[in-house]
Order: structure tokens, then sequence, then C-alpha cells
């Protein structure tokens, strides 16, 4: 009997770190879908949400959750900056990079993450460092759950859900969906493919550090300046489960990952194990479905 | 020993799309067939199968009796089937001399030596008419002359049943006149079998000794060039039902 | 098989044997320092050598080849710390490991194109870190203490021996018709395949080969470190170094390798001692800027703005 609730607690738990997952996914996923390319220091900038809200409750002492707006509006102007400095040369309105523009931002953006680990390790410190917010235990049955994983857990799926809307029923949105899928068209369109990009990227970005924020409930003691580490390859593998470009899939991949990882570590016993686990899982679903598992 | 390849039955879909189905047709060494039919009849995807770029549904494709329809791309160019490609992706760093090279290296002729294939591809260049940019890199290339290019590779290779991608297209009239021309010459000379895959009529019916057609994935009709023409079928499927009734 | 003839050798490759031969040869009477300096700078340009061939030719770049160097260096500090071998037969035994490590990473993750394949090797890479830290046998999170004594003669002969056969092997597959392979897969891998290359086959094969080199490397750096230690070997930093070396020196090339590792080890040294933790920032600075705006490297850049210089420089 034991066993079971305890199987079903990590099963919530799961599905609750899961939704905040979907967000870091989900921003890598627009960003992928309007860049044409992966940025693989998307985990530095989950890692920078992280101690922006860090930062903020240290010297504010803002929640968590009030970071996530101020994190968001960040990211928008980061996001922006980074398209101009990395994509725009390369992309400038074509349809994709070739090979050699492809390689060049890949190994720029990976650069750009150890770039940023070490800048944040040689300005803050290299320690493990949390935010002190526990607005306590939902008791649902046997089940306890800690109501600032439910709460973002909330937030998580409201900021999918927005953007769902966003890009389904907004001028910009639409635009920005079609850039995803042929910018050729889109021109034709009367759509500027550069603005549409940039916003897009912005977007992205934005969603990528309020997820970033949003973690941080998960983390007392996880806040490090490599954590990208460990979240950049869970938004990939979501954004590859999912299907790159999928909006949706965001949701669906991230909360199947943080089922496995939360369940899995009751299986195998460590939870290093269970994130190496649910890494290579990448690779059966890219060899068996490279276009997601979502169709 | 010449060679043949047999296309027995082959169906390919592409989830609900039905893009080949049920053809089959036989290629010689030496003998010219030419493939016609409407845009998107499944001629490209016929010869993708051949080459083994897309593997068939259902169906067989044997050359000399030995299935090779699951084989790899590269394995099929090592038999003697090579292909060239509708839009020509030509080594852009390469020049044309180095492109041919490649093929000699590593297609059916598999020759060790890179300063015998660059020898190779430069009497195989000369035959095709590009002597004059051999050296030049193939980025700088127009498109009637990546188009040779390709040709000048598959050549190259040494394969003994050529795929021919439409390659007189976009020619105008005086270029087509050479380019047909300059087809049965090296044809003649090094006697390889083709499937020629066009869309301009002239050039199909002049070089071919036999036509098939086919439209929305199935072969419609086949024979000479003149039966061909003359098939109520043919007309009906270019040019529509009035047309059909209006020549016979 | 056939080796290419002495008089065709180019000058480049006449320049890198020269200055390996001389190094070499006055080895013994090196000031220790210096030695020790030389087998770090060694050891850089030998995993330079090693993602030059995968990346650098193939095009296909690979985020993850940090696995092989930490890998090596386990395989050592298994074979030495508890077979009992010497340190030379522990180096190769971390050619062999790296050998077949890429053989098995290779096979399922060359399947994928270019980016899928940047993160797939990435993704083993963080996984293998969190899979060794389970594993007792190799220290269980700890690592492996090694208790060689220091023989600097003994590492600057062996790690000389393999760089010197690695730009071999460089030389030898760019110069001849694999080269041409190898290209014409970089160039067009689908067009490749049509004309009867064995792209499967042959990426495999030279990233194979380009596991070997790290595992071995990674085998000497164990041996000059005394030991094997998780957060140490499997430290992205070194895929970073790696990646900066090809970039700055010019993928594909032959010296580039060369170049790229004296760029970023002798700087690196420097900010050991005096600026710790800097030398991250400004080496992926650099790469930053000069994937964006140098991406051919020094020697392609030269060799591009120079036209003297191309049948000299390689």
């Amino acid at each position: 009997m034991a066993d079971v609730s305890l199987f079903l607690t990590d099963l919530a738990l799961g599905l609750l770190l899961g939704c905040v997952f979907a967000v870091i996914a989900h921003g890598l996923n627009l960003i992928w879908g309007v860049a044409k390319v992966v940025n693989v220091a998307h985990g530095e900038f989950i890692m920078l949400g992280a101690y922006g809200a860090y930062w903020f409750n240290l010297w504010y002492g803002f929640n968590p959750l009030l970071s996530v707006p101020i994190d968001a509006a960040i990211g928008l102007g980061v996001g922006v900056l980074f398209y101009f400095v990395f994509l725009y040369r390369e992309l400038r309105g074509k349809e994709s990079m070739g090979l050699q523009s492809e390689m060049v931002t890949l190994v720029a953006t990976f650069g750009l993450a150890l770039f940023m680990i070490n800048a944040v390790q040689s300005l803050w410190t290299g320690n493990n460092v949390g935010i002190p917010w526990s607005p306590g235990i939902l008791q649902f049955g046997f089940l306890q759950l800690p109501l600032g994983g439910l709460y973002v857990a909330v937030v998580s799926v409201t900021i999918i859900g927005l953007s769902h809307i966003f890009l389904s029923k907004t001028y910009l949105g639409n635009a920005i969906r079609a850039y995803s899928q042929d910018i050729s068209a889109t021109r034709l369109a009367g759509i500027n493919p550069t603005s549409t990009a940039a916003i897009g990227t912005a977007l992205g970005f934005g969603i990528t550090m309020a997820g970033g924020a949003l973690l941080t409930v998960w983390l007392p003691t996880g806040i490090y300046p490599a954590m990208g580490n460990l979240y950049a390859p869970i938004s990939f593998v979501i954004v590859v489960l999912g299907g790159p470009g999928k909006m949706w899939g965001s949701l669906v991949g991230g909360l199947t990952l943080g089922v496995i990882i939360d369940v899995g570590q009751l299986f195998v016993g460590s939870l290093s194990l269970a994130y190496a686990i649910a890494f290579l899982t990448l690779i059966p679903v890219l060899l068996l479905r490279p276009e997601g598992i979502l169709r | 020993m010449t060679r043949v390849l047999e296309v027995s039955g082959v169906h390919k879909y592409f989830g609900g799309v039905r893009a080949v189905e049920g053809v089959s047709l036989t290629l010689a060494e030496g003998r010219v067939i030419g493939l016609i039919g409407p845009n998107g009849s499944g001629k490209s995807t016929l010869c993708n199968l051949i080459a083994g770029v897309e593997k068939p549904t259902k169906g067989a494709i044997t050359l000399d009796g030995q299935r090779i329809d699951h084989w790899p791309a590269h394995r099929i160019v090592e038999q003697g089937i090579a292909k060239t490609h509708q839009i020509p992706k030509p080594f852009l760093a390469m020049t044309c001399r180095e492109n041919v090279a490649v093929a000699a290296m590593f297609g059916s002729n598999k020759q060790r030596d890179l300063s015998e294939a660059l020898d190779t591809a430069g009497r195989v260049l000369t035959l095709v008419g590009l002597e004059g940019k051999m050296d030049v890199v193939s980025s700088n290339l127009t498109v009637q002359e990546r188009k040779r290019l390709e040709f000048a590779r598959v050549l190259g290779t040494g394969a003994r049943i050529l795929l021919l991608d439409e390659i007189f297209a976009g020619l105008s009239p005086e270029e087509l006149r050479d380019a047909i021309a300059l087809f049965a010459k090296v044809q003649r000379e090094i006697g390889f079998g083709a499937l020629v895959v066009e869309h301009v009529m002239r050039a199909v019916l002049t070089v071919s000794e036999h036509i098939v057609v086919i439209e929305e994935g199935t072969k419609i009709a086949e024979g000479t060039p003149r039966e061909v023409v003359e098939n109520p079928a043919v007309i009906e499927a270019y040019l529509g039902v009035e047309a059909a009734h209006a020549s016979s | 098989m056939r080796l290419p003839a002495f008089r065709s050798l180019g000058p480049t490759i006449w320049g890198i044997g020269i200055f390996l031969i001389l190094l070499g040869v006055s080895a013994p009477w090196i000031p220790l320092f210096l030695l020790t300096l030389l087998i770090g700078l060694l050891i850089s340009a030998t995993l330079a050598y090693s993602l030059n061939l995968i990346t650098g030719l193939t095009g296909y770049v690979s985020f993850g080849h940090v696995v092989f160097m930490a890998f090596g260096g386990y395989a050592l500090a298994f074979g030495v710390g508890t077979l009992k071998l010497p340190p030379v037969a522990g180096v190769a035994l971390g050619a062999v490991v790296g050998l077949a490590l890429a053989l098995g990473i290779g096979v399922v993750t060359l399947r994928f194109r270019g980016v899928f394949f940047a993160i797939a090797t990435l993704v083993v890479a963080v996984a293998a870190l969190y899979i060794v830290l389970e594993i007792k046998e190799l220290g269980d999170g700890q690592g492996i203490y090694l208790n060689v004594g220091f023989e600097p003669l003994s590492m600057f002969y062996t790690i000389w021996i393999i760089l010197a056969i690695e730009i071999g092997v460089t030389y030898w597959i760019t110069h001849g018709r694999i080269g041409y392979g190898i290209r014409s897969i970089k160039s067009d891998e689908d067009a490749a395949n049509t004309l009867g290359i064995n792209a499967a086959r042959l990426k495999l094969s030279v990233y194979a080969l380009s596991g070997l080199f790290a595992g071995a490397a990674g085998g000497v750096y164990a041996w000059n470190v005394s030991g094997a230690f998780p957060y140490d070997a499997f430290n992205l930093i070194f895929s970073l170094r790696m990646l900066a070396m090809i970039v700055i020196g010019g993928m594909g090339t032959l010296l580039g390798p060369l170049l790229g590792a004296v760029a970023v080890y002798i700087p690196s040294q420097f900010f050991l001692t005096v600026l710790i933790g800097f030398e991250f920032i400004i080496i992926g600075f650099v790469v930053v800027v000069i994937a964006l705006f140098l991406p051919d490297g020094i020697v392609g850049t030269l060799r591009k703005y120079i036209p003297e210089l191309r049948g000299i420089l390689e």
C-alpha cells in the first residue's frame, strides 16, 4: 500500500514538474521554429531566468512568481539582441541556413553557453543557491503536494495557453507560425521576415527565462551556474518528443518527461541515473520517429 | 554480358499518397527507354526507386535476376546503375573535374588512384563538351552546364544503365538540338542503356527506341514513339478527353 | 593502400614534420617546466586533430567529444590502478576504449543530421557523466587516484608519437581518394550516396579514428594529472577547447588544429595562474567572435585572401 501511494505521489509530482519543463521546452520550440537552428545556450538562459528570480528575491524580496513577468520582459529584450547578433547575419530572410552557417551558429552558441556559465560563476559564485519560499503543502487524501509546485504548474499551463492563443489568434502570432513553416510564403503575404523572426525569437527567450524563474520553486538548493547542462537536454528531448515546431507538443512532452524522471528515480534509485535515462530516450525517439511522437 | 534491369509490379505509397502503382518495365544495357507523363505522375519517384534512394512499398526490382530493391543507394551504383538529379546537385566547392573524379573513384569503376580518376574525369568532360570548364569550380556554372555536369558524373561512375531525370529541360531550340545530338553520339560510343525521364517531347521521342507513359502512378501505354504519340489514352492524359476524340 | 610519395608531400606537412622531429630530438635537454608545458600542448593538439577528423572534415559538429577523452582517462586509471598495467599500456587501452565507444555511439548518432547529431552527442556526454557517477568500479563518484611517479620524458614521447601518427593519418586521409569522399559528404551527403559513396561507413570510420585518438590523449592526460575524476574528466570545457582550437586554427585544414592548439593552450596556462576562471569566459567569447566573423579560422582565412599561399599552406 505504501508503495502505491509513493508511486502516485511521484506521479503527481512528476506531472507538476513536467508543466514547468513544458515551458522551457516551449521556449526552445519557438526559437527553433523561427531561427531554424538550435540555440545550444538554451540551458544558460534558463539558468539566467533562475538566477534572476534568485537575485530579485535576495535584493527585493520578490517571490518567484513575481519574478516571472520581470524575467519574461528581460527575456524579450535579450531575445531581440540574440537574434541580431547571432541569427540575422546567417538567416537574412533565407529559407534556412546552409550547412556552413548551421555549423557556425551551433559552434557560436556553444561558445556563448560556456561563456555565460563561467561569467555567472565568476560574477557570483559556483555555489548552489536557492530561494527560500515555501507556501506550504496541500494534502489531497494521501497525496502531499507542495503548494509552490501547484502554483507554478498553473502558471506554466497558463503561459503555454496564452502563447497558444497568441500564436493562433493574433495577426503577429500567425505571422510567426507562418514564418516557422515557410519563409518565402510569408514574404509574399507582405509580412516582414526580419521583424517577425526577431519578435518570435524574443518571445521564445521571454518564455524560456520565465520558465527558469518557475523552475526555482522546485530547486530549493539547486541553482548553480552549470544547471543549464541539466535542463537544456531536457528541453531538447521534449521538443523532439513532441515534434519540433508543434506547439502543443511541449506540454505533452514535458509531462511525459517529468513523470519519467520522478517515477523513474523510484525504480533506479538515484535521481542522476533517472536524468541520464530520460536524456537517452532522445536517441530511440530520433531513430524511430524524427517528427516526434505526436503526429 | 548485357545487364538487364527489371521493374516488376512496383508500388510506392507515401502515407496516403500513391505515387507509383503497379508499374513494370524493363531496362537493358544499350537500350534507351523514354519515360513520359504529366507532372506528378510518379516519374521521378520511379527513378528514385530504381536508384535505391527510395524503397518500394510492394513489388520487386531485379538486376540480372538478383533483387536490388532493398539495397542502399551506393551499392546499386556499384552495380552500374546511376541517376542524375532533376535539380542538379554538384559538389559546389569542387571543380568539374573533381566532381567527375569522385564519381570515377566511388562509382562502379571504383578507380583507386586519384590521378587516374582525374584523367578519366577529363576524358568524360571532353566527351560531353565541358572541356572548357574542367577546372572551374562548379558553383560558377550555369544551370545548363550543371545539368551537363550531372550527366558527366553518372558517366564517370561507369554506369551501364543510366537514369536521366529531365536533362533536356530548359534549353533553347538550338541548345536542344545540340544536346540531342550529343546524347546520341555519347550513347553510341559508350553503349549504355538509359531511362530518359522527360517533358521535352522532341528530345525523348528522338532518342528513345521505346516509350513508357505513366499517369498518376500507373502505366497507361507503351510502345514505339510513333505508337505512343498516336495513342488516344496518352493524348487524353496530356490534353484532355476532347483532344483524344479529335485525333481519332 | 598507397602511401603518398615523398616528393609529393606538401610544404605544410614538411614543416610540421620538421617541427615534430626537432621537438622529439631535443626533448631530453628541455627544462622540466617547459617540457610539462609541451606535454600539455601536445595533448591539446592531439585532441584538436581528433575533433578535426570528424567535425572539420565532415562537418558533423560533435559537442560530446569530451566523452572519448574522459573514458580514455578512466581506462588508463583503471588499467594502471586496478590491472597494474604500465602507463603506456594504459594509454593504449584508452585508445581502444575510445575507438570502441566511438563505434558504438557513432553507429547510432551518425544517422542524424546536423543539429540532431550535435545535440545527440551533447546528450550522450551529459548522460555519461551521470552514469559514471554511479559506477563503483570507477571510483563511485570520487574518481580514481593514481600513484604513479611523474615521468615527464616517457609521457612526452608517448603523446609525441600519438600526435605524429595522428597527423600522418590526417594527411593520408585528406590527400587521397578518401579525402574526396569525405569532402563530398560534407558538401552534399545525399548526392555523395548517389555516386556510390558509402557515406555511413565513411563517417563511422572517421568518427572511430577520432575517438581512438581522443581516447589516447585522454589516457595521457589522466597519466599527467595522476587520476581520473568525473567532474574534471567530463567537463564540457574540453569540448569547447577542442572546438575553439579547430575553429580558430581552421576547420578541416592540416595546420589549423596545431595553430589552434597553440592559440588556445598557451594563454590558458597563463590564465591558470593569473586569472582563474576567466579562461572559459574568454575562450567562449573568442569562439563566438571567430565563428561569426572568421569562420574559416586562421589557415582558411589566409588561404582565402592570399592566393599565393594556397599551394603552400594547408
